[in-house]
């Protein structure tokens, strides 16, 4: 073999210092070649490991089950709001705020800095969940127009945190819920609330305001991750989409508890879903009842999650019950998504559903507490 | 001015990828570490010397490709003393050049990745740390083969000694 490439080297009658030259400049573009396939991966990991350490420094703070058994062990509301006031996170915001507020605002906030560090390729699906606290404003000042709120009554309602807060806190003066939409005008969610204004003055209710604003929001959230892409991408799709599903599973829920038919609630359905497609969607909801609605679920993983519910729904609970099924089983599945890309958005999805099932179970408590005794056993079975 | 002959300048090609091949592997898992650091600093101040002790475990992979780059250069006569003129010595230069730099590169790179993401989990649960030097450690195995080999090679490749 050597002597093959010895010959073959005379034959082209090359210097052999020229044949080193290229042998080495042979060996540096091998170099740069394995150089570049093994940086990619890095490339990929590197924008994430700086948002991961944050938001695991936060995740580090969130309560631990010890913490969250003291607070439930509370007497009454104070000692929940004093518990909280020597936790770091929460402080600022009661010195200011009731709990409901402080807690509202907090999240609100914790949306906003997520959407403020996460890398490029998924900031667009994190910037819509930051507007959460738009919707709940816009929802807040609209009830408060129209049970008649005096403005300081309606300014303590909205949540100081939202791109639209400031534009929201000058409509406080506002004399109608007309008025806060015409307020509105030239924002994104202009158009969608006067293309209700005709069924809320048909049906007297805010009702179509919210489903709008909601269908509006969760359209926006599905359509905001760029798919197909990466690992990271399906993984915010697959935790997006799994909202929109149980969204909708809720929503359906309802509408049959309430005896509504597939008309009356198909605009406000995100017909396009994730797992559940639009010719489910409609299949659930000419079911004749809730049981019609589960046992239609039949082959896909939500029909075993709401199994349970549906016997204590059948032996008096209230619909409540597929909720708080479904919400457990979206902490759970958010867990396990964040698992699956320790180096990646991973750690993002496990702190932001860690954090929503905080906020949501100190929301339960805090309720709770304000009643005087209200059983601590039956606060445990309605905590996520 | 030193004569440079071929196998000097093939030595001088393994230093220069001894050191340039663990640089860059030592610096992409160096930048990997501190990025970690950085963002677990931010949220918490106390993090800042364990920061700076898993920035810093990357380091290593440069200093062995910079150790053996050194011993080419001084043992070809780029730096005084005699020169290779047998070209077979100046391709086991490379080879021991080659050796220390993509071992480093590989495990500077790995050991970015752990670093950094034992960061991540020090900033959420203190009791991380012990465990997280260990595990940041284990990378290093390679480019410490990668050293060994080097050294090996230029011992009885006739550039030591």
């Amino acid at each position: 073999m050597a002597d093959d490439i010895a010959t073959l080297i005379g034959q082209l009658q090359l210097d052999p210092q020229i044949v080193m030259v290229i042998a080495i400049v042979a060996i540096m573009v091998v170099g740069a070649v394995i150089v570049v396939v093994a940086s990619r991966p890095i490339l990929d990991i590197y924008p994430y490991l700086n948002p991961i350490a944050k938001v695991r420094a936060r995740k580090g703070r969130l309560l631990n089950e010890k913490q969250m058994t003291e607070i439930l062990e509370s007497n009454n509301i104070e000692e929940v709001s004093s518990y909280l006031r020597g936790l770091p996170d929460y402080a600022p915001y009661l010195s200011e705020y009731s709990i409901e507020k402080s807690l509202d605002t907090h999240m609100a906030d914790t949306y906003k800095y997520i959407s403020t560090i996460v890398p490029n390729e998924i900031k667009d699906s994190f910037d819509v969940l930051a507007t959460k606290a738009d919707i709940a404003n816009i929802k807040a000042l609209l009830t408060a127009k129209e049970v008649g709120y005096s403005n300081e009554e309606t300014s303590n309602l909205l949540l100081p945190s939202g791109s639209l807060y400031n534009d929201l806190d000058r409509l406080v003066d506002a004399n109608s819920v007309n008025d806060v939409i015409a307020g509105l005008d030239g924002t994104e969610y202009g158009d969608i609330l006067v293309d209700a204004i005709a069924k809320y003055e048909e049906e007297g209710s805010l009702l179509p305001f919210s489903n709008a604003l909601d269908k509006y929001y969760l359209h926006k959230l599905l359509h905001s991750t760029k798919v197909p892409g990466n690992d990271n991408t399906k993984a915010i799709y697959s935790y997006i989409g799994t909202q929109v599903d149980m969204d909708n599973l809720k929503l359906i829920i309802r509408a049959k508890a309430d005896g509504l038919d597939y008309d009356a609630v198909s605009p406000y359905l995100i017909n396009e879903g994730y797992q559940i497609r639009e010719w489910k969607l409609k299949d659930l909801m000419e079911s004749d009842s809730v049981e019609g609605v589960i046992s239609s679920l039949d082959g896909t993983k939500y029909a075993e999650i709401l199994q349970e519910p549906l016997s204590n729904y059948n032996n008096g609970a209230s619909i409540a019950v597929f909720e708080n099924a479904l919400d457990s089983y979206f902490a759970d599945y958010s867990h396990s998504l964040s698992l699956e890309k320790p180096l990646g958005v991973g750690p993002i999805i496990g702190f932001l559903s860690g954090k929503e099932r905080e906020i949501k179970n100190l929301k339960i408590i805090a309720r709770a507490k304000r009643e005087e005794g209200f059983p601590e056993a039956k606060i445990q079975e309605m905590l996520v | 001015m030193v004569e440079i002959v071929l196998g000097t300048a093939l030595a001088a090609v393994g230093a220069g990828i001894a050191v340039g091949f663990a640089g860059l592997g030592s610096g992409l898992g160096q930048g990997m570490a501190a990025a970690g650091s950085v963002g677990a600093v931010a949220e918490d101040g106390d993090m800042f010397a364990r920061g700076i002790i898993f920035s810093a475990l990357c380091e290593t992979q440069a200093i062995y490709g910079f150790l053996i780059a050194i011993l080419l250069l001084v043992f070809s006569g780029l730096l005084g003393g005699k020169p290779i003129d047998n070209v077979a010595v100046g391709i086991v230069a490379v080879g021991a050049g080659a050796a220390v730099g993509f071992a480093g590169l590989g495990s500077g790179m790995g050991q970015g990745i752990v670093a950094g993401s034992s960061i991540g989990a020090i900033v959420e649960n203190d009791d991380m740390f012990a465990r997280g030097i260990i595990f940041s450690a284990l990378p290093e195995t390679q480019a410490i083969y990668g050293f060994l080999i080097a050294i090996l090679l230029m011992v009885f490749g006739n550039i030591l000694g």
